[in-house]
């Protein structure tokens, strides 16, 4: 029996890792890809008028379909216990907290001119108003909270898989 | 505790064809029973009735007393082994053993213990990382053998376990099956048409032709006292040589030689004076010398055995065919005239078939 300690619930815990995979992590990131996508069919709901249609635009798919394509990589690396993912997971999250300060806040603060059927006249109303703000920046604190999450336990989880492994190997 | 009775079990489809006839057995804990007989003969229908996999048509079967007739496949606490191995091959090799436990909803640590344990006694345990594909037929073997293992059945089921392996790795399998049939001490039920497999793996075989029980016994009694014309021809390899003899006046008369009966076998025959029998006479039962001339055909060496096939006298009727495992290397040419004679000879009822005993 190569494990050494039958009895010892954590112990088997421990071996159970070198042929249980890591869904937790893994299951994490398929979620943060879930409120990326939310997040990016959001952004698209107001009348944005001509403020969105600069090099912004480009960037924002061309990172989004990155951070899919990657994160998806990611996802299957945690799943066998390859601590890198778990790093590049890490910037990832923190990538995801970064877009909250760029596209979403700019679009807040940005105002455009839009008629007032009611009053109306012209109005300035803020590009990304109240609702719509919110829902997103939620969606992205969302998809990094579960990215750095399933980072860190990928990360933990890679440490004593190869600890124990190498306490293995000692054994032997 | 296992204990299994099979009483009076028929199996008839939809389409009215009936594939098992009455089929009566009781199965004691901890032995291994062979279903053995030649394809369509009902043997695996009978097995997949005792898994609760068909339908039962007529009959009881009980599980330590317990009427399990009706009861669904998953209730009877019965793990099968099919031939084609059943696993799932985008698991590993311990996801594919903890998978039934995991449905199960078992304590993640109590399945894990259970697989290691498994996989130890089945030599898995550095092939637990693998898919299926990566393994060989006998490794995958293996698996699904430990995939049962892991259930801790009260019976195991067998379905030809080992038909999709060649030669060398059905050996070796065999051998496994058999150590962990006497690690495990479990009820097995196994199903082959490899009477090899049969006659090395049983604590007793249940011989089976057209849907019917032919014989129930030990491999010993099965092979040295046949009870019919089929169970003697089935079992034993090369098969028994047959030949219709005419009874006379403590004679043996055949169509090409005639043989003394000894005292006892007289006795045996008496009320078949005048009347014909069926003589059988297995291979490695004839020896060199004595009175009945072969004339050989072809001459395989196996090297401690010669197998001399060759016909008794000029016809060529499959009365007159016979196939002679004599000692020792022998180099007999085709159309070489040897003299036989006949060390063991069984008698059978030419109307019956069955064993004059």
């Amino acid at each position: 029996m190569t494990i050494r300690n039958m009895d010892d619930a954590k112990q088997i815990q421990m071996d159970r890792m070198r042929y249980t995979k890591n869904t937790l992590s893994s299951r994490l990131v398929y979620l943060a890809i879930l409120f990326d996508v939310l997040f990016f069919v959001s952004i698209y709901e107001s009348d944005v008028g001509n403020w969105y249609y600069t090099a912004l635009i480009g960037a924002s798919i061309v990172y989004n379909l990155v951070f899919m394509l990657v994160s998806f990589l990611a996802s299957e690396g945690v799943k066998n216990y390859k601590i890198s993912y778990g790093y590049m997971l890490l910037g990832l999250g923190a990538g995801q907290i970064a877009r909250i300060f760029i596209l979403p806040m700019l679009a807040h603060a940005a105002l455009t001119k839009r008629s007032d059927p009611v009053l109306k006249k012209v109005v300035e109303v803020p590009v990304m108003e109240g609702g719509q703000f919110t829902w997103v920046i939620v969606c992205l604190a969302l998809s990094a909270a579960c990215c750095l999450s399933a980072g860190l336990i990928a990360i933990g989880r890679s440490r004593k898989l190869t600890a124990y492994n190498a306490s293995l190997a000692e054994m032997k | 505790m296992a204990n299994i009775s099979l009483q009076h079990l028929d199996k008839i489809y939809d389409n009215n064809v009936q594939a098992v006839f009455d089929f009566n057995l009781e199965v004691k804990d901890g032995e291994f029973i062979v279903l053995v007989g030649p394809s369509g003969c009902g043997k695996s229908t009978t097995l997949r009735m005792v898994a609760g996999l068909e339908d039962i048509s007529g009959g009881r079967l009980l599980l330590d007393g317990k009427d399990i007739t009706a009861a669904p496949a998953k209730d009877r606490d019965m793990a099968m082994v099919f031939q084609n191995y059943a696993l799932y091959g985008h698991m590993t090799v311990y996801e594919n053993m903890a998978f039934s436990l995991t449905l199960r909803k078992e304590d993640p640590n109590v399945i894990h213990k259970k697989v290691l344990a498994a996989a130890e006694i089945l030599g898995l345990t550095d092939q637990l990382n693998k898919k299926p594909k990566q393994l060989s037929g006998g490794q995958r073997q293996r698996v699904a053998m430990g995939r049962a293992i892991v259930r801790n059945p009260k019976v195991f089921l067998f379905d030809e376990p080992l038909s999709n392996l060649d030669a060398k790795l059905r050996g070796a399998t065999r051998r496994e099956i058999l150590l962990l049939h006497k690690r495990m001490h479990a009820t097995m039920l196994y199903v082959t048409h490899d009477q090899t497999e049969a006659l090395t793996l049983a604590d007793r075989i249940v011989c089976m032709s057209m849907g019917r029980v032919q014989q129930v016994g030990t491999p010993l009694e099965l092979y040295d006292t046949p009870a019919n014309l089929f169970v003697a021809s089935f079992i034993g390899l090369p098969p028994m040589n047959f030949f219709t003899v005419k009874i006379e006046k403590g004679r043996a008369v055949g169509a090409h030689f005639t043989i003394d009966l000894t005292e006892k076998e007289k006795e045996l025959l008496a009320e078949y004076e005048g009347k014909e029998v069926t003589l059988g006479v297995r291979p490695e039962d004839v020896d060199e010398g004595g009175n009945v001339e072969v004339q050989v055909y072809s001459n395989e060496n196996l090297g401690m055995n010669t197998l001399v096939h060759g016909r008794l006298g000029e016809a060529h009727s499959a009365d007159s065919a016979i196939t002679c495992k004599l000692r020792g290397w022998c180099d007999y040419k085709a159309g070489d005239v040897v003299k036989v004679q006949f060390v063991k000879r069984h008698f059978f009822d030419k109307n019956t078939t069955n064993a004059i005993r």
